[in-house]
């Protein structure tokens, strides 16, 4: 293989696979595997489909060290069936997060690459959901840092946007997505003049890394390699918020202050220039550097709720 | 006493009957429907100019909206057969007679009306078919035309995408006809004259800027590493064996591709200034890092490329610009360009069979023809040597004295042997023989002839039909690269391993590729973004190919 597809300072994040980003994130040679492929622990509903099953069901989990300290690590694959989760899936990461409870590593990172739950398997999708918030949820007031990792393909949609809300801590980069409904749902919802899912360019505005780093969904930007994202890793473990009530109740104020300063807006460009920034039209093309002093200059995208 | 002058009194008459719905040359929007119903006469020949991207959209909607009453049986002459109201003409009776080249996103309802009866056809063409015969047999007697802006005189700035308008001014000013130009705006002066203001009568301004699609446009980061290795093996197998200089691309991720791995793959083989010098092409965006990248001498183009006009202005070294600076286009020149002064074409199609025909067609669409029959057929008019073309007609013809041999051009089909959705590309029957029975076509609409095939590559392989000496060797070869599909599985094995021995059929190992190093990574640039790094900025992509 071209040294192109190793080198984490040149690899692309966007266009790594899980097991890529894993083995180049982590210390390196420091990842083990937990029911990797060789254990072949797939989709029993898939089959029922007559769809084709991946052995690994879509996710790479393992621990691994970063910067010497060790870490729990969960990888979705978007280039199977868009990251998408089922069962198995589910079942890997939330025994992931639970055994986290028991071995307490330094952080728990999880690197989000998905458009939610698996139509096949909706239901057990849907509960791996729940219940993987809830362990997050019960991982924070432990202590453990959640960091979720977003930059991939398929971005983090549907339970994977709900899910990412939930961590202490986000990094994503440009091409990253972060939200719930995907563009190509709401447009079939409420039409092409609310929201043209063909029209990229407001998508990512929309929902893309840049917009979600300036109005404080995602605590930092990372360039698309996978230095960058470990370097962002790094900096987030070493500042994840407490989980406690003042936190939950700056988050709630927070948000409520972001619906009523921002509820009427119609297009990105217009909440970013209430947030500050000088020349709104230019955010999109900005190169890495110059969006960081832009968003330093941008309070809502240092508020510490969480 | 013979009357030589009828035409010439007749355009008089119809430019004093539109003259009266305008000032001096230009009329209103408003009043379009007026002048064409002033200037049109039962059974005329018209061209509405209908090109692979500008297209004359308000003329158009105002010819559909003529009383067929007054305006009726036209002959329409187009290449372009690309908005609705293209054919909306022939359903309420405007217009009866169609020649045209190309129909893409009307190809389904353009069927359907043939077989309605609703059209009646005379030909579909190639670009370069119907242009000559616009001074043949088929002269407009009216030409609606496109341009981005004019003077009060009728010069006219047609903009980067020039494409048909000079052969279909041409043909029709100096043959009696009229012309009609809409643009997006009326100016004092015009950036430069594409066509000189007394080839044009009517001015009509647009009531909005013509549309143009970007149809050049591939997006790297929806390749394939199966399009990667095959790009490999077109670069390594054909453009490095034969020495290709001159050169087409049709469309495609697989031809994108290729301009991709110009600078990563294609230099470590030490090709650069070797290969892929002298292009007549569209502007692809994909082209841009081999451009900056010093592999790229010259390109002429058919038509621009949404987003690209920046960065052509910025290197008038590479392309045809005009004393103002933007990018002069003309699909005629450039057909005869690819026809006569490239060594090779290549590109993708739907369906190949077991001659090695290959058609765009399928059962319900008549998609018609473009410029792939032109740029992928071997000229017989062609007189001057290249060492590509003449290795290439060694290769086809081993007898005879050499200073009576014809080189070949090299016409190369790059496809997987699945197309979309599983689809397999090699057939024992091409559906556009099924379609032509269907519509009562005289022939089925074959977009590049098997005898004009040199090469076919798929991630199989590359079959080099020059050295097959008889048609079994032929059909063994294209079996030899057709995979799993059932062509494929019905190859003689012996036979292909005995094509294989002679070189007829390779496969990646046999060409030294790993097909294990067909990595995205080998890939110029990965995404839009990275197309516009590598233009310094100056390439601006539409909002549907950004993510950002």
């Amino acid at each position: 293989m071209s040294p192109a597809s190793t080198d984490p300072q040149a690899l692309s994040w966007y266009e790594a696979s899980a097991r890529q980003r894993v083995a180049a994130l982590a210390d390196p040679g420091s990842f083990r595997e937990f029911l990797g492929p060789t254990e072949r622990v797939t989709s029993p509903h898939l089959p029922l489909f007559d769809l084709p099953r991946a052995f690994d069901d879509g996710i790479v989990v393992g621990r691994a060290t970063l910067d010497g300290k060790p870490v729990l690590v969960a990888a979705q694959e978007g280039r199977f069936m868009g990251g998408a989760f089922g069962e198995v899936h589910g079942a890997k990461l939330i025994g992931l997060l639970r055994a986290a409870l028991d071995v307490r590593p330094a952080a728990v990172l999880i690197l989000f690459d998905t458009g939610g739950v698996r139509l096949q398997e909706a239901n057990a999708g849907e509960t791996a959901i729940a219940e993987a918030m809830r362990a997050i949820a019960d991982l924070r007031a432990a202590g453990v840092p959640v960091i979720g990792l977003i930059g991939g393909r398929a971005g983090a949609y549907g339970g994977g946007g709900l899910i990412a809300g939930t961590c202490s801590r986000l990094a994503v980069s440009e091409g990253g997505r972060i939200s719930v409904s995907g563009p190509e749902v709401i447009e079939t919802n409420k039409g092409a003049e609310e929201f043209d899912s063909r029209d990229r360019a407001l998508v990512w505005r929309t929902m893309g890394g840049k917009h979600r780093r300036l109005i404080g969904g995602a605590d930092a930007f990372a360039d698309d390699t996978v230095a960058a994202f470990r370097a962002a890793a790094l900096d987030l473990i070493a500042r994840a918020p407490a989980f406690d009530l003042a936190t939950l109740e700056a988050e709630q104020a927070r948000l409520e202050a972001r619906i009523a300063r921002f509820g009427d807006c119609r297009d990105a460009t217009e909440i970013w220039a209430r947030l500050g920034v000088n020349d709104p039209e230019a955010v999109p093309a900005m190169t890495t550097a110059a969006f960081d002093e832009t968003a330093a200059r941008v309070e809502e995208a240092h508020h510490d709720a969480r | 006493m013979t009357d030589w002058r009828s035409e010439a009194r007749l355009r008089d008459e119809r430019l004093a009957a539109g003259r009266a719905h305008a000032a001096g040359k230009v009329v209103p929007a408003g009043a379009a429907i007026d002048l064409l119903e002033a200037i049109l006469r039962p059974g005329d020949r018209v061209c509405l100019e209908g090109d692979n991207q500008k297209q004359a959209d308000c003329l158009a909607r105002a010819l559909a909206a003529c009383d067929p009453a007054r305006v009726h049986d036209l002959h329409m002459v187009q290449s372009g057969i690309v908005l609705p109201e293209h054919l909306d003409v022939f359903e309420t009776g405007v217009a009866r007679r169609l020649d045209y080249s190309y129909s893409g996103p009307q190809g389904g309802r353009i069927a359907k009306m043939l077989y309605g009866g609703q059209i009646q056809l005379g030909a579909v063409h190639t670009y370069l078919e119907l242009f000559a015969r616009y001074f043949v047999d088929l002269t407009p007697n009216v030409a609606l035309i496109a341009g981005v802006s004019a003077d009060r005189d009728g010069n006219l700035y047609t903009g980067p995408n020039t494409e048909d308008t000079p052969t279909v001014v041409e043909a029709t000013a100096f043959k009696n006809g009229v012309v009609v130009a809409q643009v997006n705006q009326i100016v004092d002066t015009v950036p430069r004259v594409d066509i000189p203001g007394d080839r044009v009568d009517f001015v009509v301004e647009a009531d909005r800027p013509f549309y143009v699609e970007p149809l050049f446009t591939r997006d790297p980061a929806a390749m394939t590493e199966t399009q990667v290795l095959m790009a490999m093996m077109a670069i390594k197998g054909i453009y490095a064996e034969y020495g290709i200089a001159r050169l087409n691309h049709g469309i495609g991720f697989g031809t994108a591709a290729i301009e991709l791995l110009l600078p990563t793959y294609g230099e470590r083989l030490g090709l650069k200034g070797k290969i892929a010098t002298h292009w007549a092409l569209n502007p692809h965006p994909t082209l841009i890092p081999a451009i900056e990248s010093g592999w790229v001498k010259q390109v002429h183009c058919f038509g621009s490329e949404v987003g690209m006009d920046r960065y052509i202005r910025a290197r008038p070294d590479v392309f045809f610009t005009g004393a103002d600076g933007s990018l002069r286009s003309n699909r005629a020149f450039c057909q005869t360009a690819g026809l006569y002064a490239c060594d090779l074409f290549i590109g993708s199609t739907l369906q190949i069979d077991l001659m090695g025909h290959s058609s765009t067609v399928t059962r319900d669409r008549v998609a018609g023809f473009g410029g792939a029959p032109n740029m992928g057929s071997d000229p017989h008019g062609r007189r001057h040597p290249s060492d590509t073309w003449m290795k290439a007609g060694r290769e086809a013809q081993t007898v005879g004295d050499p200073l009576l041999m014809r080189g070949r051009k090299l016409v190369v089909q790059l496809v997987e042997t699945f197309g979309d959705k599983l689809v397999p590309t090699f057939v024992e029957r091409l559906d556009a023989m099924e379609l032509a029975k269907k519509t009562g076509l005289e022939l089925a609409p074959v977009m590049v002839y098997g005898d004009d095939v040199t090469h076919i590559v798929t991630e199989e392989g590359i079959a080099n039909l020059l050295l097959c000496r008889d048609a079994d060797e032929r059909e063994q070869a294209i079996r030899g690269v057709a995979g799993y599909t059932e062509i494929g599985r019905g190859r003689d094995r012996a036979k292909v391993e005995e094509l294989r021995s002679r070189g007829i059929v390779r496969r990646p190992e046999d060409l030294g590729i790993e097909p294990l190093d067909a990595d995205r990574a080998l890939l110029a640039a990965k995404s839009i973004k990275d197309l516009v790094h590598w233009s310094g900025g100056l390439y601006d992509p539409p909002a549907k190919f950004r993510n950002w």
